[in-house]
């Protein structure tokens, strides 16, 4: 092996990742006067956040009366109850606050007119528990993400933030169940760095390119997912996948729910607007999971448009284009680009697309890492937390509202910050670190970069997308399944067949490029095996040979481990919180989810 | 006196030339600049000949096509895929755009040319050095300046004040603008470029803000803020469709309002 | 190869706080020459024909005289400050600046004040 030099660095915090948690995470920790470090592979703006479209949801009650418990409950059933009440609470009773919060650091929302932040209506999200849609999506036109992006960049580089931009994160340095720090590899000088800290924070987004079509970013890799579970630490409810309904055609690329949220439809091959079947109530303002599964039906039953008849159409052309332009400018831009539509005269063909992953690392509302040891399903990880996509608190159960991701960043940034504050102390003495904690960071490092054998990265890369794609869709099998952990098996085993082409430490992206595949390999793998085990339909995960929930045996999260020497998968399971945060609201118990 | 020709060390080479594989269709030749630091030798230009037939539309997907089949040592930044994250701005046939809203259809000539964006260091074949270019953004101080005590909800804004924000709020930081500008070519060090600019303009037009005299007199200098001679080169390739070149001219309008 | 930070490098020597007025001037200057120069060019046309006693009465008209030397010395003035940006923009280093700046302001100086004191000449001195 070559040698290797780690450069020191020494942290009371490190967060991973500049998307909207990350950015929230590091800048409550440095303002609670915590010595932070947010290292990042991309530049903090083009994090995935960045695309989020059509808004942040809060229960302001701008638009006519809300309350946060309406928002609680939308969400609990929107999870297909899997998600655990005390976590929802605190997301729902904080989120106006976190709102405002960011409303105060400059984020261009768009405005009512008596001034105040203009709310649209989203999927899944009801008034008086149930009854009616009602407008909680708090937006800034259809570009919400890059707005609370950019302006989190702005507010980080007010308080003087630490960023190592283009550094990319190898993996967890761990002491005997602790962690203590992280190593990194510096990618514009070839160096690598070890990040030394009381407590690291996982802020990395989602693994949406383990699957072939995804509207997620080329870098949505899941890298903390992948070092979480070379770690040793389990990842929970993998199996929980979102297809968001309206990927363009081809492409992939999103278009926002809050194109439905502002009256857009979808229609069938006859031109029927099927969505009233599926979801009498709310229509094409069903959660995604339901309306993701009912344009598959549609499609299935021959009623897809387009000469395959394999899409579906989403129409806009019926609306004003007036309040197009105001507020759904970037989506018309879009559809022209990717789908050559002009969304006021033709409708944009759409189809279910892969989004966003509900599960990732499990944490309590406190954002802290936990695992189940022994009989405790809630054991405390020291020195390790996670935020936003790469957690799972679990806010979003087996199926995630639309909107709900932009708030679950925010506060659960915020509640990491507050906790860290709360149980570390600013610049105390850390241990050495030995070598022996990182060593086989750099023995895996140096494996990849001169790897040499004969399946280039981009092919196990397709290999492993086409798997997922075909076996972990939005309508699963036993015997999909079946065949999607045997492929993706056989995937996790090329690793060690993998070619590398490129020996270079400067910015090597096909290095990177391989360690990211690295890291989707194992997420992909529990997934597939988690969603074989879990013998149930809920939320995202709809079974057709158990086509119903099943409370009695299926209540539960699972928890997956993935040896990544023998590319085994150990699976247990935590219970789902039947409990709130507060007495303000009661648990609300499982019915049967119609909308 | 302004540098007119590269240095030595970065005059580009004629390079490699790499054939489609046989039984493709019609191709397309790619030219690409390529850039090894590791190498010690001075850039090339590479030419790829590529089946467009056999992925997407856009450049973007050319670039990943070449890197998956033919070279995995092609290095350039991507993310997004949609032009929201700003990562894949390079040079395409003579021109700074987004490597994955640019239709390869859309190119002239039957050699297309893709370099890294102009006038910055390269650190490696599509990728350049962007560091000074953020910092610009940074020293605008891209944050609202507020001193009255924060309100329990939030700033109320008229929509009229905040249709002031639309075509300034949307900047993607892709630094095509800035890069196509002769003026930020020859005094990058000193004028902060339209990018920074179109920022300082967003906050300042911004009607939450309280620091616009603080923010418009950090502007008013002869090379930060006047060297741009409204050459419009911004304005022609942003890939969002602003125009920085009309919010530099709206900062150089209040900066008069203040003395007239 | 310079170890300032980038933040530092950007915000160089901070703000000038002065840049309007050139800017300013440079305007009014231009929106002054349109009238002026398309006199100057009737001017021309009337002077074209004349021999030298009638074009230097012609001069020595007041209103005539003044027009002339506005012309002349708001273009040397406007040229002044058009040179002033372009050397600004394409040399770097201090002394060749200093250098350039004095030159182009010297010389249009100079060059200004010699035509205005001529056309004084004619039109005070009856030549």
């Amino acid at each position: 092996m070559a040698t290797y030099e780690f450069i020191d660095h020494r942290y009371d915090v490190v967060v991973v990742g500049a998307g909207g948690s990350g950015l929230r995470a590091a800048l409550g920790c440095a303002q609670a006067g915590l010595k932070t470090a947010c290292i990042t592979k991309v530049f903090p703006t083009r994090s995935h956040t960045v695309a989020a479209q059509g808004g942040i949801s809060a229960s302001l009650g701008n638009m006519g009366e809300d309350d946060w418990r309406w928002h609680m409950y939308d969400t609990v059933k929107g999870s297909d109850w899997l998600g655990d009440q005390d976590a929802i609470e605190y997301l729902c009773r904080n989120a106006p606050a976190a709102v405002y919060e960011l409303e105060h650091w400059g984020v261009p929302f768009s405005r009512t007119e008596d001034g105040k932040i203009y709310q649209r209506a989203f999927g899944g999200m009801t008034k008086n528990y149930g009854e009616a849609p009602i407008q909680r999506t708090c937006a800034a036109a259809d570009r919400t993400g890059h707005a609370m992006l950019h302006t989190m960049y702005g507010q980080s580089l007010a308080n003087a933030t630490e960023f190592f931009i283009e550094y990319f994160a190898l993996d967890l340095i761990m002491d005997e169940g602790v962690c203590r720090g992280v190593t990194a590899w510096k990618l514009d000088d070839g160096t690598l760095h070890r990040f030394q800290a009381q407590m690291v924070i996982l802020a990395t987004g989602g693994y949406g390119r383990s699957y072939f079509s995804a509207t997620s970013a080329h870098t949505c890799t899941g890298d903390g997912g992948g070092m979480a579970l070379r770690a040793g630490l389990p990842l929970q409810d993998m199996e929980f996948v979102q297809f968001h309904p309206t990927g363009i055609y081809g492409s992939g690329c999103l278009i926002t729910e809050g194109a439905r949220g502002e009256g857009g439809y979808l229609t069938n091959s006859e031109g029927e607007r099927f969505m009233e079947r599926y979801a009498p109530t709310v229509k094409d303002l069903a959660p995604r999971d339901m309306v993701s599964r009912a344009m598959t039906m549609e499609i299935r039953e021959g009623r897809g448009v387009g000469p395959k008849k394999d899409h579906i159409f989403l129409h806009l052309d019926h609306l004003d284009p007036k309040i197009l332009h105001e507020r759904l400018p970037g989506i018309s831009e879009s559809a022209k680009i990717f789908a050559g539509v002009d969304v006021t005269k033709a409708p944009i063909p759409v189809l279910p697309t892969v989004h966003y992953n509900m599960g990732g690392v499990p944490t309590n509302f406190y954002s802290e890492v936990v695992t189940k040891a022994g009989k405790n399903p809630d054991q405390v990880v020291p020195g390790l937390m996670a935020v936003g996509e790469a957690a799972c608190v679990s806010v979003h159960g087996a199926n995630r509202l639309g909107s709900n991701s932009l708030i679950d960043l925010v506060v659960f940034g915020r509640s990491a910050a507050l906790r860290a504050a709360d149980i570390l102390k600013a610049g105390a003495t850390q241990p050495e670190l030995k070598p022996a904690m990182s060593d086989w960071h750099l023995d895996r490092l140096d494996r990849f970069r001169n790897a040499n054998g004969g399946t280039p990265t981009a092919e196990l890369r397709l290999e492993m997308q086409m798997a997922m794609q075909e076996d972990a869709a939005v309508y699963r099998t036993s015997t999909a399944l079946a065949s999607g952990v045997k492929r993706m098996q056989a995937v996790q085993a090329k690793r060690g067949d993998l070619k590398v082409t490129d020996r270079s430490m400067v910015w090597n992206s096909d290095l990177m490029e391989t360690l990211e595949l690295d890291n989707l390999i194992g997420q992909a793998v529990v997934t597939v095996v988690g969603a074989h085990n879990r013998t149930e339909s809920r939320g995202a995960h709809a079974h057709e040979d158990f086509p119903d929930r099943d409370d009695k045996t299926w209540m539960k999260h699972t928890l997956t481990w993935f040896d990544d020497k023998t590319g085994k998968v150990k699976i247990d399971d935590r219970p789902v919180h039947n409990f709130t945060l507060s007495k303000d609201i009661d648990y609300i118990p499982p019915k049967a989810r119609v909308y | 006196m302004v540098q007119l020709r590269l240095p030595k060390n970065s005059r580009v080479t004629g390079g490699k030339h790499h054939p489609a594989p046989a039984g493709s269709g019609k191709t397309k030749t790619f030219k690409i600049y390529r850039y090894d630091p590791d190498s010690g030798q001075n850039p090339r230009w590479d030419t790829y000949d590529v089946d467009p037939t056999q992925c997407g539309p856009m450049i973007l997907d050319i670039l990943i096509h070449i890197k998956s089949t033919v070279d995995p040592t092609l290095t350039f930044r991507r993310s997004c895929r949609e032009g929201i994250c700003g990562s894949c701005a390079m040079v395409i046939d003579g021109r700074n755009a987004l490597a994955c809203l640019q239709g390869h259809d859309d190119c002239k000539g039957d050699k297309i040319s893709i370099g890294p964006l102009p006038h910055m260091p390269v650190v490696k074949d599509l990728v350049p050095d962007l560091t000074l270019f953020y910092a610009q953004y940074a020293s605008i101080e891209p944050w609202l300046h507020t001193e009255t005590p924060e309100p329990r909800t939030e700033w109320k804004q008229s929509p009229k004040d905040r249709e002031k924000l639309d075509g300034l709020y949307e900047c993607i930081l892709c630094a095509c603008c800035s890069t196509s500008c002769p003026s930020y070519w020859w005094n990058q060090e000193k004028y902060l470029g339209p990018a920074a600019l179109l920022h300082a303009y967003r906050w300042i037009i911004d009607s939450r803000d309280e620091a616009t005299g603080a923010r418009l007199d950090e502007l008013e200098d002869p090379f930060k803020l006047y060297r741009c001679h409204t050459i419009m080169n911004c304005a022609q390739v942003c890939p969002k469709g602003l125009n920085p070149a009309k919010a530099i001219a709206e900062i150089k309008i209040m900066l008069v309002d203040r003395v007239v | 190869m310079s170890f300032r930070t980038p933040l530092s490098q950007a915000r160089g020597l901070g703000s000038a706080k002065h840049g309007v007025g050139h800017w300013v001037s440079e305007r009014v200057a231009a929106i002054a020459l349109v009238p002026l120069v398309l006199w100057a060019v009737y001017s021309v046309l009337v002077l074209a024909p004349l021999d030298y006693y009638a074009a230097a009465a012609w001069v020595s008209d007041p209103l005539n005289a003044t027009l002339t030397i506005l012309t002349i010395a708001i273009s040397f003035m406007h040229m002044q400050s058009g040179v002033r940006v372009i050397i600004e923009d394409y040399i770097y280093s201090h002394f060749n600046k200093a250098a350039a700046l004095l030159l182009n302001l010297f010389v249009s100086g100079l060059a200004g004040a010699l035509a205005v004191m001529s056309i004084l000449k004619v039109a005070l001195g009856g030549a």
